[in-house]
């Protein structure tokens, strides 16, 4: 039997894109005492979900992720060669610092940020992007939120690659999330792994970056159709066979003859 | 209408008004009637505390609150959080929840749909589909033979299966949705449970069928139903509250894995009449009504499912991310605005 910190962490960890809060009220109001054991299940979400934080003292969002996190539980962006400490809870940046960027592929990520900034704002209206070294590969990263509560509706693309400029090949994965909740509760989840062979320099892996999305997206519009027309129709039809509706008087299986006889 | 907004005074108020216009012999239960329809009419119109309110979360976005904090009420906060979490893991979720807070155990279990499970009858060899309504303890009863398994005390037994009109109801209920069940699934399994109200009764039909083939995929559907009969039986009000839980999936070599899961809700009511005067007439107009009244539900959901599951989440990803390049989506735009404008003039 798993646990109440298990369980809300659980919780947490499955709170569907912009609604954090709401599922943290919930757990407040059914186990008040388990909501302060709720740091490390905000902490795993947030560099899970690519949460955004606005660093005092630069423009512009920053995401946080485990490429891009510390030894000392602060986090950096590379772009602004900064750092800074994350209160998890309330999703805050604080206590900003100069963070040089030290990696040998320094420059690689410097032309990065300005091609894959480019290409992101082609494709996303709304986004935010991270490039980080990783070893001796180079991490890309982009997360895109689109809320709209009001309508009931919530969605998250997150897209993580890692480049390796030594044998010049992407992989990575794309993950979609879709939560809509107007008298119900519906959750659409999407993910493909992605595995190529990019061009040489930073637009090269951009360009590879921006045909594997597309590729993706276009499959998937394709597989909502497939669904509709395949399994969708094979649980229930439309109408029946006979393109009649029901003769409820003839079926309702109620026998004259029953009466007649007594009861 | 006085000027206080004190739901107490309001009401003893009415009561007074009541009693005082209806004349001194005003029909008790009418005068109770009318005034549980006005209260559920206040209750809506006088939602106490605000009902909604704004917060800017850290990513710059303005939250929604359903309800303010100091509003926690657990029963509610169970039902909204399980309207929050993947509803592929709703069983799982409801048992975190009531490992939580046992003390909710009984009103979530009969509150929160999850999906059905069907069993076999071995007195007449027939699935049937077990949920809160035919079940005492561990045991169901089948809408078939009519008995509980496993077998139930006698006592208990005589209180909660049905006899007279009610099963009578019940079991033409059945054949017909089976007739149904055919026809629109092609397949599945199909129950209908009906127990008697003091004015009337009520019950519950359901559908499962789980899908074959490619992909994986389920529908479960819970149509609960209430009918108040008029004193002269020429007609009946009829209330149903129908949940569609569906589970669609599918892996490809272009995604690796796609899921789609999720109930809705919908609710309607309507005054249907009962043609016939002798009871057996009166049994199968009922049949009749509830029939057309989940057959036309049933549809109306299929095709709101379809435009939902499908349609909504489809729009979603389009306006998370856009194929065609923006700079080119906006000239575009641009020039069919020019074009508009041109035809104008």
């Amino acid at each position: 039997m798993a646990s109440k910190q298990s369980t809300v962490a659980s919780f947490v960890e499955a709170a569907p894109p912009g609604e954090l809060s709401n599922v943290v009220a919930d757990i407040k109001a059914l186990a008040p005492n388990e909501v302060q054991s709720l740091e490390p299940a905000f902490k795993k979400y947030n560099e899970e979900q690519y949460t955004t934080v606005k660093v005092p003292g630069s423009s512009g969002a920053v995401l946080i992720s485990a490429y891009n996190a510390l030894a000392d539980g602060r986090y950096y962006d590379s772009a602004s060669q900064t750092s800074f400490e994350v209160d998890h809870a309330s999703q805050k940046a604080s206590n900003p610092q100069s963070h040089p960027l030290d990696s040998p592929n320094a420059d690689l990520i410097h032309s990065l940020h300005k091609s894959f900034s480019t290409t992101a704002s082609e494709h996303f209206p709304s986004s935010t992007i991270g490039i980080y070294p990783s070893d001796s590969t180079i991490a890309l990263l982009l997360v895109a939120n689109k809320y709209s509560p009001q309508n009931f509706w919530n969605g998250r693309w997150r897209s993580t690659y890692l480049f390796s400029p030594a044998s010049n090949t992407l992989t990575g994965t794309i993950k979609v999330d879709v939560h809509y909740y107007e008298d119900g509760n519906v959750r659409m989840s999407a993910s493909k792994k992605v595995e190529v062979a990019v061009g040489s320099g930073a637009e090269g892996v951009v360009r590879a970056i921006g045909k594997a999305e597309n590729a993706f997206q276009e499959e998937l519009n394709k597989a909502f159709g497939a669904l509709a027309e395949g399994s969708f129709k094979g649980l229930r039809r439309q109408l029946p066979v006979t393109r009649q509706r029901v003769e409820w008087e003839k079926v309702g299986g109620y026998r004259l003859g029953k009466d007649i006889g007594g009861r | 209408m006085p000027a206080t907004t004190n739901t107490s005074e309001i009401i003893t108020w009415l009561i007074l008004s009541l009693i005082y216009f209806g004349g001194g012999d005003a029909d008790l239960w009418t005068t109770i009637f009318i005034i549980d329809d006005l209260l559920d009419w206040l209750e809506h119109w006088m939602q106490p505390g605000q009902p909604k309110a704004l917060e800017e979360d850290s990513e710059g976005i303005k939250q929604y609150h359903a309800q303010p904090y100091e509003m926690a009420d657990p029963f509610d906060a169970a039902l909204d959080l399980l309207r929050r979490l993947p509803p592929s893991s709703t069983q799982q979720n409801l048992n975190g929840i009531i490992s939580l807070r046992p003390d909710l155990e009984d009103d979530l279990l009969s509150s929160v749909d999850v999906a059905l499970t069907a069993r076999r009858c071995p007195k007449s060899g027939r699935d049937y589909l077990c949920c809160d309504y035919n079940r005492d303890g561990n045991s169901y009863r089948s809408p078939w033979s009519n008995t509980f398994e496993p077998p139930i005390e006698p006592d208990d037994a005589a209180e909660l299966i049905p006899g007279g009109r009610v099963r009578r109801m019940e079991e033409a209920l059945n054949a017909g949705v089976d007739v149904y069940r055919e026809l629109y699934y092609e397949g599945g399994v199909s129950s209908a449970y009906l127990w008697a109200l003091d004015e009337g009764f009520a019950g519950v039909v359901l559908f499962k069928k789980t899908a074959s083939g490619a992909g994986k995929g389920g529908w479960d559907s819970i149509h609960v139903l209430e009918v108040n009969e008029a004193a002269t039986k020429r007609s009946a009000h009829y209330k149903l509250t129908s949940t569609v839980i569906l589970d669609l999936g599918l892996s490809s070599s272009s995604i690796d894995n796609l899921d789609l899961a999720g109930n809705l809700t919908r609710q309607t009511q309507s005054d249907m009449s009962i043609s016939g005067f002798r009871d057996s007439e009166v049994e199968q107009g009922h049949v009749v009504n509830i029939g057309r009244m989940v057959e036309d539900m049933e549809t109306r959901m299929r095709n709101l499912l379809q435009e939902v599951y499908f349609g909504k989440a489809k729009d979603v990803v389009g306006d998370l991310r856009s194929i065609q390049p923006l700079s080119e989506a906006e000239r575009d735009k641009a020039a069919h605005r020019d074009v508009i404008s041109k035809m104008g003039r």
